[in-house]
């Protein structure tokens, strides 16, 4: 038994369970070395902290100590670049009356003693040297970043960007994988847990562009309910509580996830980082869930926190440290797959379906009772004690005893922030050069616009009973694209809660600003249209290496916009993900601010689905045009250099959202669709195909653009509504003050696009649906 | 027996996971489901306060998911725990009438279990049927529709007219109904005891192949009863068109009743043990 960490003056030593790490003593230019060789990732300035904390201790670290300290300061659990900017902008905005916890995940009040939990997060790098098992365990994941306050997960989602489909085989850049390959197996990845674990996948997207061919991004959202008393806070509330460990066994797989998510890829990633990815089994999660939620109905849990990047270390120094407590943690306790872990492995492995909660002694007993009976293991490893420090046992040895607040609250980076300039918007609009009827055909069958039910279908999407609203509008033989999802909350209420996932990564990439709030902008636009209120949003920051001030740059003016459009819709922001050194090769990705936002329908039997009910209504255009063909689907199918974007009004978008909910409420609009990526006229081919219909509009209708223009704009907060004529006088009447349009009507079939009397385009749509339906399980890699 | 006091036994191990829509389905219909475990109908394998026995049930329903994690063969695992625990007990359960039901996984477990469609005399002896994987080889979520044409099914038989065509949604990757029987013998046996519960159709009740039989089942075959028609599995969910919000379309046209197809199954079920048991 040993209880003194004190070690020789210098040198390494090897004490009873772990070697020192020697920092006293040694050259600087050494010790980078060291710290370098050992992948820990401190910087300069933190090896420096590192060597006062321990000068004014009198010895040096032992290994197990640095590397949960290395875990603790990651940007991955720090968030030490990105946390001053984060509080500049969301850190701003009012307090929100709703938001009830900001925990692992967000917890908002729906009232009736109801609330909601949503988390996003990323899993790009383990994604991009693993898809299969990387997109799995990001749903393992986030799944218990959920529960960890108390909430069952009811529901997922999971935008994804990858490279082109069609890439050929020579192009892929050395040491990467190929996107048709990504893809495949992110999907698989994503299919077979969450259909295992039984939590809908409701909402997502598919991105295909270049510029994610090196770094692909796997980004996985859930959200759940829970009764408001059942909140669990993320922390030990008192001393004396137990430290329990449930869930699967710990082995070796995840070791260094954190430091390998804190950095860019790399040719080498795949040999070196592979040992760095996580195994998942939802086999393991879906009793593990059901455990968790019956002790908090009995009332048996006081903290949790779900077991992620940098494992029990980062789980129990967050856990402890957040209630201003110590801990004393016994290693040996731990359940292990494999026998000879060293405990700093134990310390710092990344093992999946474990969650780390806080007891009562009072309670322990039957809380083992709870999850024998699901054949869950339960392992009292420990117990939260007085003070600050924590400190870490091995079979009796003293093996770590650190001050917590030095090792969790990690040194903020101070980084310098370069704003991009955003570029002039031209002063003429030019009108497409393009044949209008070719270019609509392609866009239509292009990867980015294809129906995404080849996706979709291999998703469970109503397991649990509550989807009310799936990610599909139409006939059920005749499918289109929901704007949002719907849940109904409780079987016998009325209170429906619908989701939606906005991006904007190429309009971001020509004004960082616009485009932060374009990505709130649009999912608040999908909420509106089938009819619930805006009401929160959680966000996932993909962006590039934060040490270059240009990236730091947009981020600060990303979340610039993002902020502007939560103020004016008073959204909360009750939670969110930073996920930075995406990129590698000398190649960034755009940055991609991606949200999941969730909206409240007080009674979502007035949803309205986006697919056209009959042939004779008429069509209106809600919301103002501008050409606004930047980062536009046209514009990179064709390598158009056009540039205008970003005429975001978000009172405005407030003010016609409303107008769109009062229309639903009434049950005056007929369908209702956002539009998004191909402007208007794919927004009318989605709204024709899920209804089996046709339209015939007028371009003519839409002031001051050329009509290509007016056709394929993706100006932001803009829908199309369907009326039946004899309630027109009273939509009208609603929409008075408001930018809008009457375009033309909904017929039997065929897609006309007319300026005036001359007819510019007419697409056969009953051809075209079954190869948009069917087209992306058939794109293949194109041969050199 | 009065419906409030009819117990619906719910059985679940890890990775059953449809057990909480089902348990709302009987719950609304005013019975009293209970989820059970299957430990708790192990005898000491549980805590006396746990403890069921599986004589006190009306109802016996096995719900879908992924037993196990249904990584050797749907169904497989789950079916011989069950065999070996719990064996002799759910065959004296069925023997005195009661009504054992499969819904997706649990239509898996009952053929692997050589119940559906051998029937209980049939145990034990190797299954006479298997659920495949699906056609298109991997698992889908989709709108289904089936067909009742009369048969033995009890609930129905008598009270639900044949031709009757309900929105049911399937979501599974093996379903494919092979039979052991050359040239569809077993199929037309089948069909002459009447032990076809349901069959794929289009949403006008015609067969129409792919997708709407989402597995490629010889027959459009959706669901099997025992002879006696008290033991039943189906691949869909009718827990999941409960109520009209859960059928894909409602939004297109106006709502006049909550109902959902998949309600006029469980009332079924209820009323039929409501007078019989």
């Amino acid at each position: 038994m040993t209880e003194s960490l004190t070690a020789p003056a210098s040198g390494p030593r090897t004490n009873p369970r772990g070697p020192y790490f020697p920092l006293r003593g040694v050259r600087p230019s050494v010790l980078a070395r060291n710290i370098s060789r050992a992948r820990l990732g401190f910087s300069p300035p933190e090896i420096d902290q590192l060597s006062e904390y321990f000068l004014r201790e009198g010895r040096d670290p032992t290994v197990l100590e640095l590397a949960g300290i290395a875990q603790s300061w990651s940007e991955h659990c720090s968030y030490k670049s990105s946390r001053p900017l984060l509080r500049k902008h969301f850190g701003s905005l009012p307090p929100h009356p709703r938001v009830l916890g900001r925990g692992d995940a967000g917890v908002m009040a729906l009232g009736q003693g109801r609330a909601y939990a949503l988390r996003i997060e990323s899993h790009n790098h383990p994604s991009a040297v693993e898809p299969y098992g990387g997109a799995a365990t990001g749903i393992g994941g986030i799944l218990r970043d959920v529960l960890a306050v108390g909430a069952r997960p009811v529901a997922l989602a999971d935008p994804l960007f990858f490279g082109p489909l069609d890439l050929p085989a020579d192009r892929v850049p050395r040491g990467m994988k190929h996107p048709r390959y990504l893809y495949e197996n992110v999907v698989a990845g994503i299919r077979d847990y969450g259909n295992r674990v039984g939590v809908p996948t409701l909402a997502g997207s598919v991105t295909f562009d270049p510029a994610y061919l090196v770094n692909p991004l796997v980004n996985v959202a859930c959200v759940g309910l829970l009764p408001v008393d059942h909140l669990i806070p993320n922390r030990s509330t008192q001393a004396g509580e137990r430290l329990v460990l449930v869930g699967g066994l710990t082995g070796r797989d995840g070791i260094g996830g954190v430091a390998f998510a804190s950095r860019e890829l790399s040719r080498r990633s795949e040999t070196e980082s592979r040992g760095a990815v996580q195994l998942g089994n939802p086999i393991m999660k879906e009793p593990l869930i059901r455990a968790c939620l019956e002790c908090i109905d009995e009332g048996l849990i006081r903290g949790m926190k779900d077991l992620g990047g940098g494992g029990i270390a980062t789980c129990s120094g967050e856990l402890v440290h957040a209630g201003g407590l110590g801990s004393q943690i016994h290693l040996d306790r731990v359940p292990l797959r494999e026998p000879d872990l060293a405990p700093w492995e134990i310390w710092v492995s990344e093992s999946q379906e474990r969650m780390l909660l806080s007891v009562e002694p009072r309670h322990l007993a039957a809380l083992l009772e709870v999850f024998d009976l699901h054949d869950v293991p339960a392992t009292e490893v420990g117990e939260v004690v007085p003070g600050h420090e924590e400190r870490i046992y091995f079979e009796g040895d003293l093996v770590g005893a650190l001050d917590l607040p030095f090792r969790i609250e990690a040194p903020e980076a101070v980084r310098p922030v370069r704003r991009p300039t955003a570029s002039p918007n031209p002063g003429v609009i030019a009108p497409v050069r393009h044949p209008l009827d070719r270019v609509l055909r392609k866009l239509l069958l292009s990867p980015d616009a294809l129906s995404r039910e080849p996706v979709i279908r291999l998703y469970d999407h109503q397991v649990q009973g509550r989807t009310v609203g799936t990610p599909f509008a139409g006939e059920p033989w005749h499918p289109s694209h929901a704007d949002a999802a719907i849940l109904r909350v409780d079987p016998e209420g009325t209170t429906g809660l619908a989701l939606a996932v906005g991006s904007a990564p190429f309009v971001c990439a020509l004004d960082p600003l616009q485009g932060g709030r374009a990505v709130v902008e649009e999912a608040a636009r999908n909420l509106y249209a089938v009819g619930a209120r805006p009401d929160a949003f959680t966000n996932c920051l993909n962006f590039g290496n934060p040490e270059d001030p240009s990236v730091l740059g947009s981020f600060d003016a990303v979340l610039e916009g993002m902020a502007d459009v939560a103020r004016s819709l008073e959204l909360a922001v009750p939670s969110g993900n930073v996920s930075f050194y995406n990129g590698g090769l000398g190649s960034g990705i755009p940055p991609t601010p991606v949200v999941l936002a969730t909206g409240i329908l007080e009674d979502f039997r007035t949803a309205v689905s986006s697919d056209l009910k009959a042939p004779g209504h008429w069509l209106y255009l809600l919301g103002p045009t501008y050409p606004d063909l930047g980062g536009s689907l046209y514009a990179r199918t064709y390598h158009v250099r056009a540039r205008t974007v970003g005429h975001y009004d978000p009172q405005l978008l407030r003010r016609m959202g409303e107008a769109i909910l009062r229309l639903g409420q009434r049950r005056a609009i007929s369908s209702c669709h956002d539009l998004g990526e191909g402007g208007l006229a794919l927004a009318l081919a989605e709204m024709a195909f899920g209804g089996g219909m046709g339209f015939d509009v007028d371009l003519g209708a839409i002031p001051s653009l050329p009509s290509s223009v007016a056709a394929l704009s993706e100006a932001g907060s803009r829908w199309v509504l369907e009326v039946d004529p004899g309630r027109a006088d009273e939509v009208e009447e609603h929409l008075a003050g408001l930018p809008w349009t009457r375009l033309g009507t909904v017929t039997a079939e065929g897609g006309i696009l007319r300026e005036r009397e001359q007819k510019l385009v007419e697409l056969d749509l009953g051809a075209l649906y079954g190869p948009w339906r069917q087209g992306l399980a058939h794109i293949s890699p194109a041969h050199a | 027996m009065r419906r409030g006091e009819l117990r619906v036994a719910i059985l679940a191990i890890e990775g059953t996971n449809c057990d909480q829509e089902l348990f709302e389905a009987f719950r609304s219909l005013g019975c009293q489901p209970e989820i059970v475990f299957l430990k708790q109908l192990e005898g000491e394998r549980s805590p006396p306060s746990l403890r069921r026995r599986l004589s006190d049930f009306q109802i016996l329903m096995l719900p879908g998911g992924f037993s196990a994690g249904d990584y050797v063969r749907a169904g497989a695992v789950l079916a011989a725990r069950i065999q070996s625990r719990l064996g002799d007990e759910m065959a004296d359960f069925i023997r005195s009438g009661k009504l054992v039901g499969g819904i997706c996984n649990g239509f898996q477990v009952l053929v692997e279990m050589g119940l559906l469609p051998g029937g209980v005399e049939a145990r034990p002896g190797p299954p006479q049927a298997a659920l495949n994987t699906n056609d298109s080889a991997h698992f889908e979520c989709r709108p289904t529709y089936c067909r009742w044409d009369g048969g033995n099914f009890r609930p129905f038989k008598d009270h639900l007219p044949a031709g009757t065509v309900l929105y049911i949604p399937s979501a599974h990757g093996e379903g494919k109904l092979i039979l052991s029987g050359a040239h569809g013998a077993d199929l037309r046996d089948l069909l002459a005891n009447g032990q076809i519960l349901f069959r794929w159709t289009d949403p006008d009740g015609n067969p129409a192949g792919y997708p709407w039989n989402p597995n490629g089942s010889p027959g459009d075959v959706a669901g099997l009863t025992s002879r006696e028609g008290t033991v039943f599995g189906l691949m869909p969910h009718p827990e999941r068109s409960f109520q009209i919000y859960h059928h894909p379309d409602w939004m297109r046209r106006p709502v006049s009743s909550d109902m959902g197809d998949g309600r006029r199954f469980f009332e079924a079920m209820v009323r039929y043990a409501e007078t019989h048991l």
